[in-house]
């Protein structure tokens, strides 16, 4: 087997970002009400892949429109497919309206993120600064280890439910937000129980979780009629603050008074007391749309690859230089821990483990990427990073899990002639639903969704024959 | 011609012969197709699979 890719990096070049595609279904009003913040159009700027913040910046200093012929003398053949791509994701976007002759962006877009950029113009986009004084607000020590209680506790009342351990409760809102999102859900309206895709929620990046999360509040958001052009610009606003900074409550709308309120739950805003004046953006907020690490990786060795804890030897065995209860809640998932000491925790990956793990919904790839993001650096020695035998060996337990497929449909016997099966089963391949076939036994089976259409064709051809 | 409504199953030969023993007890095969395929009834497939899951754990060792 071939070395992995450390899956969360290719993740981040391929993919983009969570938001870029909730931001295309939007409307365009919406999105230009929304670039009209300066502070809105810095934060999708930064979302964007690199090539479309290039074509962005070539075009934003233009006074008028260029020739759509101009541009693509710059792009190299091979590369045509990419730029297409590129203008196609920004029109999505309404930032660069799609035109076959001229090319210029969004006048708005352009005017604000040209503001962003030099500054100047009415202030309250990024925020309103309060004045230094005497009690001059929270450390970013304190910031950060506020952010990392609020949000490890979200976590790990995730990580322990249904395991009969009672961990500290988060607020009421973001129970709600758990159980909306199906991370967790009540069944028989007993206690919140962890679901299989919070399972997986659990094995992602911090930053993938907070965006997960917010993406739902976003939805959720729209249900409940708030403006969400407002939610929007207040997580862009906050991303592009300053830590260690207090800022003013004044100019916010009631909104974004509300989400204040949400937004301290989940560890993103701090404030003093409850209806203080002032509010200061944690780490978790201040990094919402840059790629810095959103929990600090001093204390918190959850995320980024520099700060792995696991070692993983041949012989199954996992070590863990851990004291972090989170991480070792985590590790149970798929590991059936041995000892436990101060900063170390001991574990074997068994085939038990692995298909506890496997039923709760987890799949081998997750454990795999999961054990490579967080490998101690002594093991990045090694190539590849985790030993074969035990890669394959949780891919070989996968395997045997799912020794049995199956589909549901129908079975298409006893033709009356060669024909007719013949003409039955292309009309099927046509539609693309045949499963299994045999032309000797004149059989052949169809999926459930062909079934509909194949039994109005017999139907339309008996009745033709007949007439 | 004649349609029936079931669910098919795709499995190494193996676990086809473990189901064929499992029919003999508590019918619930439609079709034996061929030496990968199978179709059942449909309603039984949560029981079948849930048997065969038990069958299967006994051909394997724990070390607790």
């Amino acid at each position: 087997m071939p070395a992995l890719q450390r899956p969360s990096e290719a993740d981040k070049k391929d993919s983009p970002h969570a938001l870029l595609p909730f931001l295309q279904t939007q409307s365009q009003t919406t999105l230009t009400r929304l670039y009209q913040r300066p502070s809105s159009c810095l934060s999708v700027f930064r979302l964007l892949a690199p090539l479309e913040r290039q074509i962005v910046m070539n075009l934003l200093w233009l006074e008028s429109a260029i020739a759509t012929s101009t541009m693509v003398a710059w792009v190299q053949r091979d590369g045509r497919k990419l730029y297409e791509e590129a203008l196609g994701n920004l029109s999505r976007l309404h930032i660069l309206p799609n035109s076959a002759a001229k090319l210029a962006l969004n006048f708005t877009f352009k005017t604000s993120l040209r503001q962003a950029l030099t500054g100047g113009g009415t202030s309250g986009s990024f925020g309103v600064p309060a004045e230094k004084d005497e009690h001059s607000g929270p450390s970013i020590k304190t910031l950060d280890s506020f952010a990392l209680e609020r949000w490890e506790t979200i976590l790990h009342y995730m990580v322990s439910s249904g395991t009969g351990q009672q961990p500290a409760k988060p607020s009421q809102g973001v129970l709600f937000l758990l159980q909306r999102s199906s991370l967790m859900s009540s069944f028989h309206g007993g206690p919140l129980q962890i679901t299989s895709s919070g399972f997986q929620f659990l094995l992602h990046s911090p930053h993938a979780q907070l965006w997960d999360l917010l993406l739902q509040y976003l939805h959720l958001a729209q249900e409940r009629q708030m403006d969400l052009v407002e939610v929007l610009g207040f997580l862009f606003m906050l991303s592009t603050m300053e830590l260690g900074r207090e800022y003013l409550t004044e100019n916010l709308s009631t909104t974004q008074g509300v989400l204040l309120e949400d937004l301290r739950d989940y560890g993103l805003i701090w404030q003093s007391k409850p209806k203080s004046r002032r509010f200061s953006p944690t780490r978790l907020g201040t990094t919402l749309t840059s790629s810095s690490p959103p929990l600090p990786t001093t204390i918190s060795a959850s995320s980024g690859p520099l700060d792995g804890f696991i070692v993983l030897e041949t012989n199954y065995r996992i070590y863990a230089y851990t004291d972090n209860p989170l991480q070792t809640a985590v590790l149970n998932l798929f590991v059936s821990l041995k000892y436990r000491f101060p900063n170390l925790v001991v574990g074997m990956i068994t085939r038990d483990s692995v298909r506890r793990a496997l039923m709760n919904g987890i799949t081998a790839d997750q454990i795999i990427s999961y054990l490579i993001t967080h490998a101690h650096p002594q093991m990045r020695k090694n190539n590849p990073l985790l030993p074969v035998t035990v890669q394959d060996q949780i891919r070989l337990w996968e395997l045997e899990k799912n020794r049995l497929k199956s589909s549901e449909g129908y079975l298409y016997t006893a033709f009356t002639s060669q024909a007719d099966y013949d003409l039955v089963l292309n009309y099927a391949k046509q539609l693309d639903v045949v499963l299994w076939e045999n032309a000797a036994k004149r059989c052949f089976f169809g999926s459930l969704e062909g079934h509909l259409r194949i039994k109005e064709f017999i139907e339309r051809r008996t009745q033709n024959s007949n007439s | 011609m004649r349609a029936i409504k079931g669910v098919l199953f795709f499995c190494d030969p193996a676990v086809k012969q473990i189901l064929l023993v499992m029919n003999e007890k508590q019918s619930f095969i439609i079709e034996d197709l061929d030496d990968h395929h199978l179709v059942i009834k449909a309603d039984e497939e949560y029981r079948v699979r849930r048997e065969l899951e038990t069958e299967l754990e006994k051909n394997t060792y724990s070390l607790d």
